[in-house]
């Protein structure tokens, strides 16, 4: 303790996360916000068919939920994915991983490799078609991802957390 | 000591008394939110007996297969009627012990052994649940700090005397047996909760919408009862709108629900006292149920200062404590250190608790175009429902009242909300309603986080989010709208890599 104030680095000196996640992520999302899409319009038929049988939902209202669930699928397939992958941003560093992701929300998340409980990859059978993997590090409190990258490049990047996890000193 | 045994057969009622606790409260739920069908009395009867049966013979189960055995700074404990448990629990592996008593085990003057183990995988915790005082505490010294036998015997009323005899055994025999890590330490600190205090405490207690939920789910569901012309002729003549009646309905909610906590809070922090040894503080609180928890001081991950509104004016606080482990789910998660004391008290009591946390903390308020965010937050759902009841009732209008509210909340909000930090810790202070002051060290944050959402990136604000690990999840403080700058400037203080350290 001893003194009130802390030296900061300037604030604007810390430079933002450089790495990028792999471009290959963006068919991937879209894939699946497609199948999102698919599945989603149960709302649509289901108010057409509600508005078949019950009389006073009225019929216009069918036109206003067709709109929104085109409008969804719009943003969802073309738009958000690309947003995303503009946005999203990691490094390692020795001591640290830095996250910074998010469209409307951006977050900028520092994971000590101190408080890293374990890393590991996942793949669904989209990331595993297009030969990619998601990194996953868990830390007592929180768990986070880096969502898409290369195969090979998500097991290096696991084995390289897990490596400096394990070597991060304990008492700091 | 070489015989197992079982344990106290008043623990068959203890069981079964929590067996049909469990299974009541499972049945008021599915009669009150379930479906209203009508059924005939032998139905529920039916039912009833069948719990009764059911719950007794699970009781005697565990009584006659629950056997245990002190030997050696070990319990033996085998248990279970078809799958059998075997479990030895090692003084190595012992966190702590807390003697708890609930009505049942105080009518026999019994109590309940709660053993937490380090590392326990899927039961850090375990229990055994009627046991004789002396009995109970034969097992605690042994397995805290036993290193020989033939204390035991001597101890149980004279816990003053471990100390030394343990001590001086253990010069006699140090090659065989491996000197017992700890020993009762002398006690540090002490600190009773007053009667006065006790009973301010109960008056000011918050969590009154907590009750006042419950009591008016009760109340509702009362006057299915109630015959109706019985109901009228009450209130019929006082009850001219139905506003007034509304009124008055919610008054006695409150007050009811108010009623309820002070007897409660009496009744859960009634002669609550601290004792510290070492690194352990141990509270033990309850007027008929007593509860004893043990907490490590190694363990803590953040102290929390709460004021609440009903005890801001009389400059009331309580103070929390969250830590890794240490069983207290009864406790919503986190434990009461200081029920109630003065602020000016506060730092006495850090200091001699808990004293790497006691020290002066500086506040940063929040920048002033904050304020409007802050305030807009609360004030725009308000206006919505405010126009809503004015369209849909009479004097509706009346509701923009809690917009005026809403918007007053908002500016003591960004009034109370600050940040501060030295090279160790942080600490942040938010309003809810209560104003709560947290206090983190810097080796127990787990991760920290800026966000910023599209309003708050038009006016140059963020988000910063603190997690923590807490006894069973992490937990997460969050300081809204405070400037980039400020955000910046605490993600960096925490970042680990950098030329500062």
């Amino acid at each position: 303790m001893g003194s009130d104030t802390v030296e900061y680095i300037e604030p604007e000196k810390r430079p933002l996360p450089d790495r990028k996640i792999s471009p290959k992520a963006l068919p991937v999302w879209r894939i699946g916000a497609a199948i999102e899409f698919l599945i989603s319009a149960i709302v649509p038929l289901a108010y057409w068919w509600l508005s078949n049988q019950i009389a006073f939902l009225p019929g216009w209202l069918l036109y206003v939920v067709i709109a929104a669930y085109i409008s969804y699928g719009v943003f969802n397939i073309a738009l958000f994915p690309k947003w995303q992958w503009k946005r999203w941003r990691y490094r390692i560093y020795e001591n640290e991983v830095e996250l910074l992701f998010g469209i409307l929300v951006v977050r900028r998340v520092i994971i000590p490799m101190i408080r890293v409980q374990h890393v590991d990859t996942e793949q669904g059978p989209l990331l595993r078609h297009y030969g990619m993997a998601s990194v996953k590090i868990t830390t007592a409190a929180t768990v986070h991802e880096i969502p898409a990258l290369e195969e090979s490049k998500a097991d290096e990047v696991r084995d390289h957390i897990a490596r400096l996890a394990r070597e991060a000193d304990p008492d700091e | 000591m070489s015989e197992f045994k079982r344990q106290h057969p008043v623990s068959i009622f203890v069981s079964f008394f929590s067996n049909v606790k469990q299974l009541l409260i499972t049945g008021a739920v599915l009669l009150f939110f379930g479906s209203s069908q009508q059924r005939g009395p032998w139905y529920y009867l039916f039912i009833l007996i069948f719990l009764l049966v059911f719950s007794s013979i699970s009781g005697f189960l565990y009584w006659l297969t629950f056997r245990y055995k002190l030997e050696d700074r070990e319990l033996h404990v085998k248990h279970g009627l078809i799958f059998r448990k075997k479990r030895y629990i090692h003084q190595d592996r012992v966190q702590s012990i807390d003697l708890n008593a609930k009505l049942i085990q105080r009518m026999f003057n019994l109590v309940e052994v709660k053993i937490e183990t380090a590392g326990g995988g899927e039961e850090p915790e375990f229990r055994i649940i009627a046991l004789n005082r002396s009995e109970a505490e034969t097992i605690r010294d042994e397995l805290l700090y036993g290193g020989d036998e033939g204390e035991e015997s001597a101890e149980s009323d004279s816990p003053a005397a471990v100390p030394e005899g343990t001590e001086g055994e253990e010069e006699t025999v140090p090659a065989e047996k491996k000197p017992s890590e700890r020993k009762k330490k002398p006690l540090d600190y002490e600190w009773k909760l007053t009667g006065k205090r006790l009973f301010a405490a109960a008056l000011t207690s918050s969590g009154i919408g907590l009750a006042a939920t419950f009591v008016a789910a009760v109340f509702s569901q009362f006057q299915q009862f109630i015959p109706e012309h019985w109901y009228e002729t009450a209130f019929g003549i006082i009850v001219q709108s139905s506003v007034t009646f509304i009124l008055i309905f919610v008054l006695l909610v409150l007050l009811v629900a108010w009623l309820i906590r002070i007897v409660s809070t009496v009744l859960k922090y009634g002669n609550f006292s601290i004792e510290q040894r070492g690194n352990e503080i141990v509270i033990s609180r309850g007027l008929l149920e007593r509860r004893q928890l043990t907490l490590n001081r190694d363990r803590i991950t953040a102290i929390r200062i709460v004021q609440n509104v009903l005890r801001q004016p009389f400059g009331f606080s309580a103070v929390y404590v969250e830590s890794a482990g240490g069983g207290t789910k009864e406790e919503d998660l986190s434990t009461i250190l200081i029920p109630l004391c003065r602020e000016s008290e506060i730092q006495g009591h850090l200091k001699a608790l808990v004293p790497d946390f006691a020290f002066e903390r500086k506040l940063t308020g929040l920048p002033g175009k904050s304020m409007r965010r802050y305030m807009i937050r609360l004030a725009v759902p308000a206006a919505i429902a405010a126009a809503a009841v004015t369209y849909f009732v009479d004097y509706g209008a009346l509701s923009f009242i809690g917009l005026a509210a809403a918007a007053g909340l908002g500016y003591w909000q960004y009034k109370d909300a600050g940040i501060g930090n030295n090279e160790q810790f942080l600490w942040i202070r938010t309003r809810k309603f209560a104003r709560s002051t947290v206090i983190v060290p810097r080796r127990r944050i787990q991760t920290v986080e800026v966000t910023s959402h599209p309003l708050q990136r038009l006016h140059g604000l963020t988000t910063l989010e603190v997690s923590i690990l807490t006894s069973i999840t992490g937990k997460t403080f969050s300081l809204q709208h405070l400037g980039e700058n400020q955000a910046l400037a605490c993600y960096q203080w925490f970042s680990y890599e950098d030329g500062r350290r």
